[in-house]
């Protein structure tokens, strides 16, 4: 994608500056990618848990993610385009009692949804819904684990014993009725902001966590209840934030819209 | 050796009644457990009520080529299991569940029980070898519908079904093992989780669905 | 015709036995479920309160709904702590019911809860404890139900993953399973549970503090508190009863990590439920060992007023980390059974390391008797006493001192002269160049203030009566206390 301006610019070398500016402009929206979003680079993702004939490293094709979650300002644009999804005419199947439950109104966010604060009170079918109307997609599991290893200074913050106390900290730090804008912290290594410390987000995948119920068992899911999942053990006991993160996604059901719980969306190259 | 056929089938038909009785008597004694929409007795037209699967938009085809969507499934309950044909461990005892639960109907319930069965595993599971499945596994070619879709599709069912599922290294799938009812509007009514389970439950759930 | 005969029969038969094996089946699966009447809630209560002792005589349905709420609260003064609770505090509520009981248990996680969570009581039997049916996501409630087989006291905690970090943030609780005939009445039922804190800080760091997985992982906590936080149960929240009352305390440990030692500091378990079980009880028990995720049940009557401390009797948590709380009983003394202190005298043992020339054998002395007019002769007797005690250190037993170091006393002319500056020097010490019959000393003296005013003067009465001083002129402690005015010390008291 980059030898493309570097052709135009060695034939175009003995023109007038006009053309190198030109292209240089071009080089720079070409690695910007598109709006807001950042560019996630190929990598590895360590899957928290695992069963014998797994991988332990699943390779995850670089794409493009939101720098930001998904703000109120943004699905308020995405309800006035399908009414459909607004609170009073959403299908129950589609979403549960509390969808947009911090909204004044259908159209109304109101001052305990903040425009420039994250969407929450949302289904997986909506964030679904809303990634889909922009032409994007829900990150899955192993892409957004991959963006959110990075600390603010390396793309591998797993060994930063303060990257994971930092994660920690947020579960201590209770939960504000109203949350605050995106964007207030330091970008990751990758560029994106509040993967950690904000909400929890939806991802495509997030029924993939095989736990039956009792995640207190480090995870050693039930022959019973799932095929195929033979005796799955925890990778690495010690990351806590992953396991909670985990353990979260695996509470969820599809309709459900919680108070902390949001979204981003991810596209491919 | 007539006569004896005879009074073997009237013994077989006798007992039979004896035994629909005995059922429904204890359909009044053991609670029915309703994990959703309450059961409504279907109206001859079932509208895509607010909880109704069949609002879904996706396409699928079935094992026989045919396109459909889900609400083509409306009008009969319906029993529904997500699998994968290269499933060598749970999915053949699941499918016994189902027929299991078939061969506790009526073959006038039969008639009027839906069994649809939809494959997690796009890549392998097309119309084709759905078909030859249902040949392996002598699936009853009436009421039982094999579909393949888009894998977008497959992960907006089993989010609306609540099934977990993650495709592993090898192509198998790691999956929940859930049965689930659905009435003839498309709401879930009953879902049995686990292997070679007690189907009681779900039998009697489909024959009150009959019934009304 | 016979084959045939019997080969529809044995089909019949068979055909028969199958659908018999059906029917006994159905109704195996509808086998009597225990005599249930009626439907109650659940009276749940905050430590150290406990819901009253169930009266019925029957297996009840039992409601519980118990909400997890996340929220700051006080770990100690000063300290504020993000606290993971079941029912807004730690412990979380007190939950009594009957042996067989049926219990329906509504579990509801708040909507402004970051964390998902479930419960494992251990008074339920079944997968989990019930946590493999009680995983709720916030915003949400689940439902699930079970008999109460076993009488007893259980823990019951959050089994979310990471388990530590659940209970390590005060998910824990007690509920208390009566048996069928219930438990003998007391007056005072107390509800107290133990449990380890971890926090980034060090004990008593001011502000928010939060959770140090490492310490955690590492089994060094921070705080080992009562009812999560320090003085939960100490100055006015502490526990009350009066004398003759029968107290009860519920005690359970959370853990995490750390076994409880549970002991109450003056008084003894009168019965004791060893491991919260019916089936064994104990008497006259002293400290009882309760492993984490454990319960006890000590009953005690109080005969003594006072302040009785409960500790874990691993000492330093008591002391260094909070876990200590005071029952107060009030109500008349009982001096048979404890006096009180009887007598506080002073005492002197026998030198503990060996000093030269010291021969006469040390009496204690008696308790001085206050007496304005004194004759000569007793004080005489007494300042010997108090001479044998105190000065013959430096200044000899025969009063004769240390060549060259310590002045002598016997036929000293400073101390037969000098009587008010040999009284000043007694009461606030004495140093520079001294000479006392022609011999120079140049020497420290150091000061006695704690001697009475009478003692002061019945020593000097001896001295000066001694080894061939007289003096028939007593000293009198009116002179002391004249010359003691406003006398700041001259020299530093080594005994302050």
């Amino acid at each position: 994608m980059q030898e493309k301006p570097n052709l135009h610019c060695r034939a175009a070398r003995l023109r007038s500056c006009w053309w190198i500016a030109g292209c240089l402009m071009l080089a720079l929206a070409a690695k910007a990618g598109p709006a807001n979003m950042v560019l996630i680079p190929n990598g590895l993702y360590h899957p928290l848990f695992l069963s014998a004939n797994d991988l332990k490293e699943v390779p995850v094709k670089s794409f493009y993610l939101d720098a930001f979650p998904v703000t109120v300002k943004d699905f308020l644009e995405f309800l006035r385009a399908n009414p459909r999804w607004q609170r009073s005419r959403v299908k129950r199947i589609f979403a549960d009692e509390s969808y947009l439950n911090n909204w004044a109104g259908d159209l109304d966010p109101g001052t305990n949804a903040p425009a420039s604060s994250p969407v929450t009170y949302v289904s997986w079918f909506a964030a679904k819904a809303y990634a889909e109307w922009k032409g994007k997609r829900l990150p899955t599991v192993a892409e957004w684990e991959y963006a959110a290893s990075a600390s603010a200074t390396r793309p591998d913050g797993e060994s930063d014993p303060r990257f994971k106390a930092e994660i920690l900290q947020w579960y201590s730090t209770p939960t504000p009725l109203v949350l605050p804008a995106v964007g207030a912290d330091t970008a990751n290594f990758f560029g994106a902001h509040n993967l950690h410390g904000l909400v929890w987000e939806w991802v495509a995948d997030f029924n993939s966590a095989l736990i039956a119920g009792d995640p207190g068992s480090n995870g050693v899911s039930e022959r019973r209840f799932f095929c195929g999942a033979g005796s799955q053990g925890a990778r690495e006991v010690d990351d806590y934030p992953a396991f909670m993160r985990y353990a979260f996604r695996s509470s969820l059901k599809a309709d459900y819209c919680v108070h902390n719980l949001g979204f981003r969306c991810a596209r491919d190259l | 050796m007539k006569k004896t056929k005879l009074s073997f089938a009237l013994a077989t038909a006798l007992l039979m009644t004896a035994r629909l009785s005995q059922a429904s008597e204890l359909g009044t004694n053991t609670p029915v457990r309703s994990c959703c929409a309450a059961m409504e007795t279907p109206g001859s037209v079932p509208a895509y009520t607010d909880k109704s699967l069949y609002q879904v938009e996706s396409t699928w085809t079935t094992d026989t080529g045919k396109a459909m969507k889900l609400g083509s499934l409306a009008g009969k309950p319906q029993v529904i299991l997500m699998f994968f044909s290269k499933c060598t461990s749970a999915c053949p005892i699941l499918m016994n569940d189902l027929k299991r639960i078939s061969a506790a109907l009526t073959p006038q319930e039969r008639t009027q029980v839906g069994f649809t069965m939809v494959s997690f595993d796009t890549d392998h599971d097309t119309p084709l070898a759905l078909a030859e499945y249902r040949q392996t596994w002598d699936l009853p070619v009436r009421n039982w519908t094999l579909l393949s879709g888009r894998q977008d599709d497959v992960l907006e069912l089993a989010a609306l079904l609540g099934v977990k599922y993650k495709a592993a290294a090898d192509g198998q799938f790691a999956h929940s093992n859930a049965i689930t009812v659905l009435n003839a509007k498309g709401e879930i009514v009953h879902q049995q989780v686990g292997l070679n389970e007690d189907i009681s439950e779900t039998v009697q759930t489909l024959i009150k669905l009959v019934k009304n | 015709m016979k084959a045939k005969m019997v080969k529809t029969l044995g089909a019949l038969g068979l055909f028969l036995a199958a659908s018999g094996v059906w029917t006994t089946k159905s109704e195996a699966q509808s086998a009597p479920a225990p005599e249930i009447a009626g439907v109650e809630n659940a009276v749940l209560t905050d430590a150290p309160n406990v819901p009253p002792p169930i009266t019925r005589k029957y297996a009840t349905k039992v409601i519980v709904d118990l909400e997890v709420q996340e929220l700051t609260k006080r770990l100690a003064d000063g300290v504020d702590y993000v606290f993971w609770t079941f029912g807004g505090s730690v412990p979380g509520k007190f939950i009594r019911i009957r042996e067989g009981d049926e219990v329906e248990f509504h579990l509801h996680n708040h909507q402004d809860n970051k964390m998902p969570h479930n419960i494992d009581l251990h008074a339920v039997t079944g997968p989990g404890g019930g946590a493999a049916s009680s995983f709720t996501a916030p915003g949400h409630s689940s439902q699930f139900s079970f008999e109460a087989l076993n009488p007893g006291l259980y823990v019951y905690h959050c089994a979310t993953a990471p388990v530590g970090m659940h209970i390590g943030n005060g998910m824990y609780g007690l509920i208390l399973v009566e048996p069928k005939e219930g438990l003998p009445p007391v007056d005072h039922e107390y509800y107290v549970m133990q449990g380890e804190f971890y926090t980034a800080g060090k004990y008593g760091d001011q502000g928010l503090q939060t959770f140090d997985m490492d310490k955690a992982v590492d089994e060094r906590p921070t705080y080992v508190v009562f009812n999560g936080a320090v003085g939960s149960l100490t100055g006015d929240n502490a526990l009350t009863a009066n004398v003759g009352d029968t107290v009860r305390i519920y005690f359970g440990n959370g853990g995490p990590n750390l076994a409880s030692s549970f002991h109450v500091i003056g008084d003894q378990f009168d019965t004791l439920y060893q491991d919260g079980t019916m089936t064994n009880q104990l008497h006259d028990v002293q400290t009882t060992l309760v492993p984490p995720g454990s319960a006890v049940i000590v009953d005690f009557k109080v005969k003594v007023p006072g302040n009785y401390t409960l500790v874990d009797h691993s000492i330093f948590r008591a002391f260094n980390k909070g876990a200590a709380g005071t029952l107060t009983v009030t109500g008349p003394e009982n001096p048979i059974i404890y006096s009180g202190k009887q007598a506080d005298t002073i005492y002197a043992g026998k030198p503990l390391a060996e000093t030269p020339a010291i021969s006469s054998a040390l009496q204690p002395i008696k308790p001085e008797a206050p007496s304005l007019n004194t004759a000569l002769s007793e004080q005489y007797t007494r300042g010997k006493q108090i001479y044998l005690q105190t000065c013959f250190v430096c200044h000899q037993p025969n009063g004769l001192g240390v060549a060259g170091q310590i002045p002598p006393l016997a036929k000293s002319n400073v101390l037969m002269n000098d009587k008010t500056g040999a009284i000043r020097g007694v009461l606030q010490g004495r140093s520079g160049e001294l000479t006392v019959n022609g011999k120079k000393y140049n020497g420290i003296m150091i000061p006695f203030p704690k001697l009475t005013d009478q003692q002061v003067a019945d020593v000097m009465t001896y001295v000066r009566n001694s080894w061939g001083n007289s003096d028939s002129n007593s000293v009198t402690a009116g002179e002391v206390k004249d010359l003691r005015r406003g006398v700041p010390a001259l020299v530093a008291n080594p005994f302050e």
